[in-house]
C-alpha cells in the first residue's frame, strides 16, 4: 500500500468531526446535548488550526470559544431552561427557511473556495508544516507593536504603516469587552425585594 | 417573572430565582445522627431551617414505666451515649433524692471524676466531629486517638467502653481496679499537649476562623428564652453552671473543688492565657465561642478530674452500695437537672410506694439547643448549616429518646 | 522511530501508525503510573498525618499494590446509571474530564529533549486545555439529574473558571521575565545552579510563585478549595451519582491535572529538568560523551522534572489533609479580591524588574532566547549562508 498522507488523513477526520457535529447541534432537540455538540465541532475546528501549524490560533480557539464562550453558554442554558433536560421544538417553516438560506451561504461558500486557485491544488509539500519549522508568536507579537516582519519587502509607506500596530486597537477593545461585562452583571443584578419572601409556616406534610 | 412598572416608562424585569428546597438527612454525613433537616434557600442563602426529630425514638420512658429504677440505669446510658457516665449520674442522683440516700464521700469523689472524664471524652467528640464537618480530617483522628485511652480506662472500671451503666443508685456498680488513678493521672499528663496542637489545627487556624467566627450569633436573651443550656448558653455570655448553680443535692459533689466556670467575663475567658485568644471577627455567641467553650472546659475538666483523684485516695468508707432490684420507691415526684456535656439533662421520677415508678422523665438539654437552629440558619449560606449544627453539639439519643 | 521501525513492518502507514502508538503508550504510561502512585501516596500520608499507618496489607509491609486492588475493585462495581439522568451525557462526562486533563502532557517537556510536541505557544496550550476540564464536571453534574449533583457542578464551574484568571496572570509574569511561551525555551533558560532558577530571579516571580500554587491548589479543586467534594455536605458534589469505574475515571482526572499543574510550576519556576546542581554536566552525562551517557543525562533530567512535580503533588496532599475547608464565597473573595490584584501587581512588577535590570540585579540572569519568528526562513537563510 502506497504512503498514507497522514496529514490529509488527520485533516479529513477533524473535518468530519466539526461537519459531524455542526449537523447533529442542528438536528438535535435537548439544549443541553446541543451545547456539548458545539463543544465537539468547535474543538474539531481548533484541531484544523493546529494541522495548519498555527498553535498559538488553535489555542485562542480553544481556550476562548470552547473554554469561554461555550461554559458561558451552558451555564446559561442549565440555569434558565424551564426543567431538566428541555427540549427544543423547531416549527416547520423555521427549518424550511434555515435551510434555505444557510444552503445559500454554502453554495457562495463553496464557489469561492474552489475558485481560488492557490487552495485548488493539493501539494504535499507545502501542507506539511512539521511543529519545529511552524512560525512562531514573535511574529504575532511584533505585528501588535508595529513591525510587521513577514511582509518586510512592503514598500508601499502607507500600506506598510496601516498592516502593524494593533496593540492600542487591541486594548481598546478589551476595555470594551470589560465594560460590556460589568454593564451586564449591573443589569442583571438582583433588586431588593420591598417585604422578604412569605413562605409557608406548615410543612409537615412536605414529602420529597 | 414579576413585572414591576415604575415611574419611568419602561418595564424593569426581577428575575425570580426559585425557591430551592434542599433535604439535609436522615442519611448525611454532617447531621450527627439521625436528623432531618428541611432547608428552605433562595439561592444560596439560607430562608428557613427546620429539623424533623423522632428517627431515633425508642419509648425509653415508657420503658421506664415497667422496670424498676436501677434497671433503667442502662436505658439512660443510651440517651445522649457520648457521655453515658453523666446520664447514669442524673438518674441516680434523681431516685437517691426521692429515696433521700446518701452515697458516701468516696463515692461522691469517684463520681465527680468519672463524670468529668466522659465530659472531656464527649468535648473531643464534639470537636472531632466539628473539624470533620468544616473539612479538616486530622483533628478528628487526634481526638479520637485520646478518647480511645479514656474509654480503654472505662472499661477497665466498669467493662464497658460506651454505655457504661456503672454509676447506679447508691453509689457505683463496683470499685476501681489497683493501680487505676495511676493510670488516669498518666493520661492526663500526655493529653495537656494535644490540646494545645489542636488549638494549632482548629482554634487559632484563620480558615476555620473565616467558617465559624460571627456565624450563627445566639443572642443571650434568645438563648434564655429557647432553653439552652451547656456550653451552648455560656458561649452567649450567660453566667450559669449547675455544678454551681444547681440543686444542692448536685452541687454538693462538687464542694470544694477549685475550677472555673467558662463564660466570658468583661472580654476575658478564665485562664485563657495559654491558649489563642479571641479573633477579632468572632462574636459573643457564634460559633467559634461555642467551640472555644468546650475546649476551655475540657482544661477545666482535667483540674476537676486530677482533684477528684486525690480526694478518692485520701477519702476513707466505701464508694457505695448499689440499692436492692426490689427496693420501693416512696410516694413523692423529684425533678432534678445536672450538668451534662451538652447542657443540662434533667431527670423526673415520680414514685408510688413500689419498685416500679409511675413515670419517668428525661429532659434533654440538645432537644432545646437543637430548637433554635431555625432561628441561627436564617439568612446564613448553606455551607453554614453544617457548621452550625456542628457547634450546637447535638445527640439524637437524647432528643428522640 | 518511524524509519526505524519502516525497516521491519512492511507497508509504511504501519510503520508510521505503531511509532505514533508507541509515544502515546508511552506518555499514557508515565502518567497513569504516576496517578496510580498517587492514590496510594494519598493513603499513606493522610494515615501518617492522622498518626496512623495506611495501606500495610496489600503487596507487602508498606500496600505497594493497593491502588491496583483498588482499580481491580472499582472495575468489577455493578454500572448504575440514575434513572431520571440523561445517559449519553451521564457517560461522556468523566472521560471529557479525563481527556482534557491527559491532553495537557502533550505540550509538556519531561526534559528539553523528551517532549511529545514542541509547541511554540506551549504554556498557552496548557492553560486553554486545562480550562476545558470544567465541560466534564458541568455535564457530569448536571446530567446526574439530581439537584445536589448540580449545585455542585455549579460551584466547582464557578471556582475553576474564576480561578483561571489569577493563574494565567502569574504564568504570564514568568512568560514576561521569560520572553517566551516556548517551555523548553523557558527550562532552557535555567540551566546551571539553583540559583538560575526563575523563582529566584526577581521577588516579585518569588511572590508569584505562592500566587501561583493557590490558583493551582484552587483551580485542580483539591482542600482547602475542595467544596464542591465536599462530603461532609452535598456528600460528593457533582461526584455524588457516580460510582465504579466512571468515578475513578473522574479521580485520574483529578490526579492527572494535579501533576500537570505541579510539573508546569516546576518547570516555570523551579528549572524543570535542571536540578540545583548541574549534575549531568559534572558527571559527563551528555551527548558529547556517546548516547547512552547522553541518555542518562536526559534520565536525570526527567527523575528532576518528575520529582519536582510529585513533591508538589505531596504538598498539595498535605494541605488537604491538615486545612479545613473554605465556603464558596470565600473561595471566590479570595480569588477576587486577593489573587487577581495581587497577580496583576506582580506583573506589573515584574515586567518593570526586567526593564529595569535587565542583567539581573545581583547574580547575572541569562538573557530571554531570541527565537526567530519564521523558523523555516531563518534554517533556509542560515543553510544559504553557509
Amino acid at each position: 500500500m502506497a504512503e498514507v498522507n497522514w496529514h490529509t488523513f488527520f485533516f479529513l477526520v477533524a473535518a468530519l468531526a466539526a461537519c459531524g457535529f455542526a449537523i447533529a447541534v442542528v438536528i438535535s432537540g435537548n439544549i443541553v446535548r446541543m451545547a456539548f455538540y458545539l463543544v465537539m465541532s468547535l474543538g474539531a475546528v481548533s484541531g484544523l488550526f493546529f494541522l495548519a501549524g498555527a498553535d498559538l490560533i488553535g489555542a485562542l480557539q480553544l481556550m476562548i470559544y470552547v473554554g469561554g464562550t461555550l461554559v458561558l453558554l451552558v451555564f446559561g442554558v442549565m440555569l434558565t431552561s424551564g426543567g431538566p433536560f428541555a427540549r427544543m421544538k423547531t416549527p416547520r417553516w423555521q427549518w424550511a427557511l434555515s435551510i434555505v438560506l444557510a444552503g445559500w451561504l454554502l453554495a457562495i461558500l463553496l464557489k469561492t473556495a474552489t475558485s481560488v486557485d492557490d487552495w485548488g491544488s493539493a501539494s504535499v509539500s507545502r501542507s506539511h508544516v512539521p511543529p519545529e519549522a511552524a512560525p512562531t508568536a514573535r511574529a504575532i507579537g511584533l505585528a501588535l507593536v508595529g513591525v510587521r516582519v513577514d511582509r518586510l519587502a512592503q514598500q508601499n509607506q502607507d500600506t506598510q504603516a496601516g498592516m502593524a500596530g494593533y496593540l492600542l486597537p487591541f486594548e481598546i477593545v478589551s476595555v470594551h469587552l470589560v465594560v460590556v461585562l460589568v454593564g451586564a452583571a449591573y443589569l442583571a443584578r438582583t433588586k431588593r425585594r420591598k417585604q422578604p419572601a412569605q413562605f409557608p409556616q406548615k410543612s409537615s406534610t412536605q414529602s420529597l | 417573572m414579576a413585572i414591576e412598572r415604575t415611574g419611568l416608562e419602561w418595564d424593569e424585569f426581577d428575575v425570580r430565582t426559585d425557591e430551592l428546597v434542599i433535604n439535609m438527612g436522615p442519611q448525611h454525613p454532617s447531621t450527627h445522627g439521625v436528623l432531618r433537616v428541611l432547608l428552605r434557600t433562595d439561592g444560596e442563602v439560607v430562608q428557613q431551617a427546620e429539623p424533623h426529630i423522632g428517627y431515633l425514638h425508642r419509648c425509653a420512658e415508657k420503658i421506664g414505666e415497667n422496670v424498676s429504677a436501677r434497671q433503667w440505669i442502662p436505658y439512660t446510658d443510651r440517651l445522649d451515649y457520648l457521655a453515658a457516665m453523666n446520664m447514669n449520674l442524673g438518674w441516680a442522683l434523681t431516685v437517691e433524692k426521692l429515696l433521700g440516700l446518701e452515697v458516701p464521700e468516696k463515692g461522691r469523689h469517684l463520681r465527680v471524676i468519672m463524670a468529668e472524664l466522659n465530659r472531656i471524652a464527649s468535648h473531643l467528640v464534639a470537636a472531632g466531629t466539628y473539624g470533620l464537618d468544616l473539612g479538616s480530617f486530622t483533628p478528628f483522628m487526634y481526638c479520637f486517638r485520646e478518647r480511645e485511652k479514656i474509654l480503654n480506662l472505662f472499661e477497665e472500671a466498669c467493662g464497658a467502653r460506651l454505655t457504661y451503666s456503672y454509676i447506679t443508685v447508691g453509689g457505683v456498680m463496683a470499685d476501681l481496679p489497683a493501680g487505676w488513678t495511676d493510670r488516669c493521672l498518666a493520661f492526663l499528663d500526655q493529653f495537656e499537649p494535644v490540646v494545645d496542637e489542636l488549638h494549632a489545627l482548629l482554634t487559632s487556624n484563620a480558615i476555620f476562623v473565616r467558617r465559624a467566627a460571627g456565624i450563627g450569633v445566639l443572642a443571650p436573651e434568645l438563648a434564655v428564652s429557647y432553653g439552652c443550656s451547656g456550653p451552648v448558653l455560656r458561649a452567649s455570655g450567660v453566667d450559669w453552671d449547675l455544678r454551681r448553680d444547681g440543686d444542692p443535692w448536685y452541687t454538693r459533689m462538687y464542694q470544694g473543688y477549685d475550677w472555673d466556670v467558662i463564660v466570658q467575663v468583661n472580654g476575658r475567658y478564665p485562664h485563657d492565657e495559654n491558649y489563642p485568644q479571641v479573633p477579632r471577627a468572632a462574636v459573643l455567641g457564634d460559633c467559634w465561642h461555642r467551640f472555644y467553650v468546650r475546649m476551655l472546659e475540657v482544661v477545666q475538666s482535667m483540674r476537676l478530674v486530677r482533684q477528684g483523684i486525690e480526694r478518692y485516695r485520701t477519702a476513707a468508707g466505701s464508694v457505695g452500695q448499689p440499692i436492692k432490684l426490689s427496693q420501693k420507691l416512696p410516694k413523692g415526684e423529684v425533678y432534678l437537672e445536672t450538668e451534662a456535656p451538652k447542657g443540662q439533662m434533667g431527670f423526673m421520677v415520680i414514685g408510688d410506694d413500689s419498685a416500679v415508678p409511675v413515670r419517668v422523665r428525661a429532659r434533654s438539654s440538645s432537644f432545646c439547643n437543637l430548637s433554635v437552629l431555625s432561628e441561627l440558619c436564617r439568612g446564613c449560606l448553606v455551607a453554614d448549616v453544617p457548621a452550625i449544627l456542628g457547634s450546637l453539639d447535638i445527640v439524637l439519643g437524647e432528643i428522640d429518646r | 522511530m518511524a524509519e526505524w521501525l519502516k525497516g521491519y513492518l512492511d507497508p509504511p502507514w504501519l510503520a508510521y501508525l505503531a511509532a505514533a502508538l508507541l509515544q502515546c503508550a508511552v506518555l499514557l504510561a508515565v502518567v497513569m503510573t504516576a496517578v496510580a502512585a498517587f492514590n496510594w501516596m494519598e493513603r499513606k500520608i493522610a494515615g501518617r498525618l492522622q498518626d496512623r499507618l495506611g495501606p500495610t496489607r496489600v503487596g507487602g509491609r508498606f500496600g505497594w499494590l493497593q491502588s491496583v486492588a483498588d482499580g481491580i475493585k472499582l472495575l468489577t462495581k455493578e454500572d448504575i446509571i440514575p434513572a431520571g439522568a440523561d445517559a449519553m451525557l451521564f457517560r461522556l462526562a468523566p472521560y471529557l474530564s479525563f481527556c482534557t486533563a491527559f491532553c495537557v502532557f502533550v505540550a509538556i517537556p519531561f526534559t528539553d529533549k523528551w517532549v511529545a510536541l514542541r509547541l511554540n505557544a506551549a504554556v498557552f496550550f496548557i492553560l486553554a486545555v486545562a480550562g476545558l476540564e470544567v465541560f466534564g464536571v458541568i455535564l457530569g453534574g448536571y446530567s446526574s439529574g439530581s439537584k445536589w449533583s448540580l449545585l455542585g457542578a455549579m460551584r466547582e464551574a464557578a471556582q475553576v473558571v474564576s480561578y483561571e484568571v489569577p493563574m494565567a496572570l502569574c504564568v504570564v509574569v514568568v512568560v514576561t521575565v521569560a520572553g517566551t511561551m516556548d517551555l523548553v525555551a523557558i527550562g532552557k533558560m535555567q540551566s546551571g545552579w539553583f540559583w538560575d532558577w526563575l523563582v529566584f530571579h526577581d521577588p516579585f516571580t518569588f511572590l508569584t510563585f505562592w500566587i501561583y500554587s493557590t490558583c493551582a491548589v484552587a483551580s485542580v479543586n483539591r482542600a482547602p478549595f475542595d467544596l464542591p467534594e465536599a462530603e461532609s455536605e452535598l456528600v460528593a458534589g457533582f461526584m455524588t451519582e457516580y460510582s465504579g469505574f466512571r468515578w475513578s475515571v473522574f479521580f485520574m482526572a483529578e490526579y492527572g491535572s494535579m501533576l500537570a499543574v505541579s510539573i508546569l510550576a516546576a518547570i516555570l519556576f523551579f528549572g524543570g529538568w535542571n536540578g540545583p546542581i548541574p549534575l549531568a554536566g559534572l558527571l559527563g552525562l551528555t551527548p558529547q560523551h556517546g548516547p547512552v551517557a547522553g541518555f542518562l543525562g536526559e534520565l536525570l533530567g526527567a527523575i528532576n522534572t518528575l520529582g519536582k512535580g510529585i513533591l508538589g503533588v505531596g504538598v498539595m496532599m498535605w494541605l488537604r489533609w491538615t486545612l479545613p475547608r473554605l465556603r464558596i464565597d470565600q473561595v471566590m473573595t479570595v480569588c477576587l479580591k486577593y489573587c487577581i490584584p495581587l497577580a496583576a501587581a506582580m506583573f506589573v512588577g515584574a515586567a518593570l524588574w526586567t526593564y529595569a535590570f535587565p542583567g539581573g540585579l545581583i547574580l547575572p540572569a541569562r538573557a530571554a532566547p531570541t527565537e526567530p519568528a519564521f523558523p523555516l526562513a531563518a534554517a533556509a537563510h542560515n543553510a544559504g549562508e553557509q
